[in-house]
């Protein structure tokens, strides 16, 4: 049984993209087959995470207007087999496409692939609208700010009212010191607030930066953390729920042991 | 003594997750209802003018507020009353036909 899930934020900037492309990847290691599709026309990006920007012929616009067929389009990834991305076209806008023809579109990847990962726009318009619309689930995707987790709010409020099922959260970019210092709002905090279950938490880590910079999404790299917290990710969106969340908690430091030594007992929060 | 050794260890400051969550749940109440902060007060004025006719409030001490309950957002309402005005005005109600 195929499914499309949609990854959307309403704030731009909080990680979509590279969510979408590191899911693909965590999917389709584990053997499934998977298609992300590029729902930002106009500002196309998903091609450039995965580093098959060059490899372009046609796009999701081409395909719906009947000017090439779906598999056309479909750019295999030659490092994962089962992985395949639709890009957006860059040099048209969300008017292009409509919801009905989104739905069928995605009803036609659903028969290719096991998992269809569609990649939302940012805002709440057209782009958002079209990219909802053949979607079966939806996962969002905040970052621990007050800007993010407003727009998530709203985002979870249009979810519902898609009458998609309850959507589940991914928080990135968590910075485990920043939150031991009650600096960064942590796990619970953000679940009080937009009271969806929870997905898994992507670090903040300079991993990201340089699989951006190379083309060659995190989830590759066998030895680093965030990878591991994609496919961890992956992993319970595929049905294994009880996966267990990655340790992100912050060792005690020499100045915070002897705090709490002589008794002055700072806060400790451990972001697990 | 304890002074010097606050300074040498500093002490636990207010923490900004803290200022952040109390803001996000301040602005999700507003996101919700929609009202602006002046219709607000217009309300809460109208609200406590009405009241006013027929007991005497602690206008000074009086609270409004709008709490997130489970699914719906709540206008809680604190108003002390210092005694019941001598007459109603019972007359200025619309009468049902």
């Amino acid at each position: 049984m195929s499914e499309c899930i949609v990854i959307t934020s309403g704030k731009g900037g909080v990680g979509k993209t590279t969510t979408t492309a590191n899911l693909g990847v965590a999917l389709a290691q584990q053997g499934h087959s998977v298609v992300v599709v590029d729902a930002d026309i106009g500002l196309r990006n998903l091609d450039v995470i995965l580093g098959l920007e060059n490899r372009i012929v046609y796009d999701l616009v081409h395909v719906i207007e009947g000017s090439c067929r779906l598999k056309q389009a479909l750019i295999k990834d030659k490092r994962l087999e089962r992985l395949s991305l639709l890009p957006a076209a860059q040099t048209r806008d969300k008017n292009s496409v409509t919801p009905d023809q989104m739905r069928k579109l995605v009803c036609e990847l659903k028969e290719l692939v096991d998992y269809v990962l569609v990649d939302c726009p940012a805002g709440i318009e057209q782009g958002f609208k079209n990219a909802v619309a053949g979607a079966d689930r939806a996962i969002i995707v905040t970052t621990p700010e007050v800007s993010a987790i407003r727009d998530a709010d709203r985002i979870i409020g249009m979810v519902e009212a898609a009458e998609l099922p309850e959507p589940e959260l991914i928080i990135n970019r968590f910075r485990a010191k920043m939150v031991a210092a009650g600096d960064m709002m942590n796990k619970e905090d953000i679940l009080e607030i937009l009271a969806i279950p929870l997905l898994g938490v992507v670090p903040d880590h300079e991993d990201i930066i340089v699989s951006a910079n190379r083309g060659l999404p995190v989830a590759f790299d066998d030895d680093s953390i965030v990878g591991e917290a994609y496919r961890r990710i992956g992993r319970r969106l595929a049905g294994e729920p009880d996966v267990p969340m990655l340790d992100l908690s912050v060792p005690d430091g020499f100045w915070t042991t002897l705090k709490r030594w002589i008794g002055m007992n700072p806060a400790r929060e451990v972001a697990r | 003594m304890k002074d010097l050794f606050s300074r040498f260890f500093g002490k636990p400051a207010a923490k900004s997750k803290d200022e952040a969550k109390q803001r996000l749940k301040f602005l999700l109440i507003h996101d919700q209802v929609d009202l602006t902060p002046a219709q607000l007060e217009t309300m809460k004025a109208e609200i406590l003018a009405v009241i006013a006719k027929y007991v005497e409030i602690d206008t000074e001490s009086t609270e409004f507020k709008l709490e997130k309950a489970q699914d719906c957002v709540a206008l809680v309402s604190s108003i002390p009353v210092r005694r019941v005005v001598e007459r109603p005005a019972s007359t200025v109600v619309p009468q049902p036909a």
